[in-house]
């Protein structure tokens, strides 16, 4: 695996562009899904991950395969798109929220349980509430299927704050869903 | 019993994990225990269980075709930009630490020069010739260092895919020409900084090049050998 991702890596380095549409190929689905449920809007997702690919085409030749070429890849997108809602947050003067430290989870209410099964429709519009950084945690875990080891080094936060972020999105979505 | 000293379990347990298969994992196994008995926690797990689920099977948003497209157009426009016309940490990402720590053993090399020196001013300018010779002391380093890579990579030349040997050939062909371009402009005004900084931009470029290729070649030598070995036995 990392030694296709190391010759994967040099031939895009070394200028061969039918290998950069060979990882775009391999990585665009699964990234654009998660910048789209990032940021809300698929026009704002097309254009960050066009920055994306370009950042990684600049940036391949810093690439030396200590992690996956996939897991570097969501690390330069989730950056980009905690950026984009940052700066979307100032310009709209709203508090900010830092990635290891945000709102307190919901207290448990006796209220309805979820229902067993949730439409997916409604899950989204719940996902869209999340506060930026449980929202990266759980499209990471609970959607892309990544394990905590490996959305600490995405992320780069620790294992138990992935863990701790996506316990408090399933809190907070539970909440949501039991309105 | 406060069921707050089990939270941080109940997303590993959601995620699968069973005391059955953490022998020794003491704390899981009093959550299994104490699962039957707590109806606040029950829910958790079937919320959470319902919402994982669910969440794994959300449909994926497809890019449009023209994304593609767009994304090559400006590559290959970047790449009709001479290696010089663009920023300094695009055009050879990873260099600017080492520009960064020469400019400032320049700055420190001439600071403490004139602290020490007390001759007339026509003789500091002339001493500050060892400060410009630091970008030559520092090719004369690079050349060495490319002159092993190089032998090490023709050693290994054999174990990379003829495919993968060409377009690293002409990658390092590209920086060859980029370092007599920036010696040419260096033999023309010796005092350039700009040139200094782009030969050592090149020189630091073709150095990172020549070790990924040897990297290359000892991984596929090693994978060769491992495919080989059991067929020696």
């Amino acid at each position: 695996m990392r030694t296709a991702d190391l010759e994967l890596a040099a031939r895009c380095r070394a200028g061969d562009a039918d290998a950069f549409e060979e990882l775009y190929r391999q990585h665009a689905r699964r990234l654009f899904s998660l910048v789209v449920r990032m940021v809300g809007s698929a026009e704002d997702a097309e254009d960050l991950v066009q920055e994306v690919f370009l950042q990684a085409h600049r940036k391949l030749a810093g690439f030396r395969g200590e992690s996956t070429l996939g897991t570097w890849l969501y690390r330069l997108t989730m950056n980009h798109c905690l950026d984009h809602l940052r700066g979307r947050q100032a310009k709209m003067s709203r508090a900010t929220e830092s990635l290891d430290d945000e709102d307190a989870a919901e207290p448990m209410a006796p209220a309805p349980a979820v229902p067993p099964a949730i439409s997916r429709m409604d899950l989204e519009k719940a996902i869209a509430a999340l506060p930026p950084g449980s929202r990266a945690a759980f499209l990471l875990h609970d959607v892309e299927g990544f394990e905590h080891r490996e959305i600490a080094a995405i992320l780069g936060v620790s294992e138990g704050t992935s863990k701790s972020q996506v316990h408090k999105a399933r809190l907070k979505l539970r909440a949501i869903l039991r309105r | 019993m406060s069921c707050d000293i089990y939270h941080d379990l109940l997303g590993d347990y959601v995620d699968g994990a069973r005391a059955s298969t953490r022998p020794g994992d003491e704390r899981l196994a009093a959550f299994e225990r104490h699962l039957p008995a707590c109806a606040d926690c029950q829910a958790l797990v079937a919320d959470f269980t319902s919402i994982r689920r669910t969440a794994s099977m959300l449909e994926e948003h497809v890019p449009p075709p023209r994304l593609w497209t767009k994304i090559a157009a400006s590559i290959e426009e970047e790449r009709r930009r001479r290696w010089w016309q663009r920023p300094l940490a695009d055009a050879f990402p990873g260099w600017l630490p080492i520009a960064v720590a020469v400019s400032v053993a320049i700055v420190i090399a001439g600071f403490t020069w004139f602290a020490w020196n007390t001759a007339p001013p026509e003789v500091v300018q002339q001493a500050s010739a060892p400060a410009e010779t630091l970008p030559v002391a520092a090719e004369a380093h690079y050349d060495e260092a490319i002159a092993g890579l190089q032998r090490l990579a023709e050693s290994q030349d054999g174990s990379l895919d003829p495919g993968t040997r060409a377009v690293l050939k002409e990658n390092l062909a590209v920086l060859d020409r980029a370092i007599s371009e920036s010696r040419a402009a260096l033999a023309d005004e010796p005092a350039n900084t700009l040139a200094q900084e782009s030969l050592l931009d090149a020189l630091d470029t073709k150095v990172a090049l020549l070790q990924d290729t040897v990297a290359l070649a000892t991984d596929e030598g090693t994978l060769a050998d491992d495919a080989a070995a059991p067929q020696r036995n």
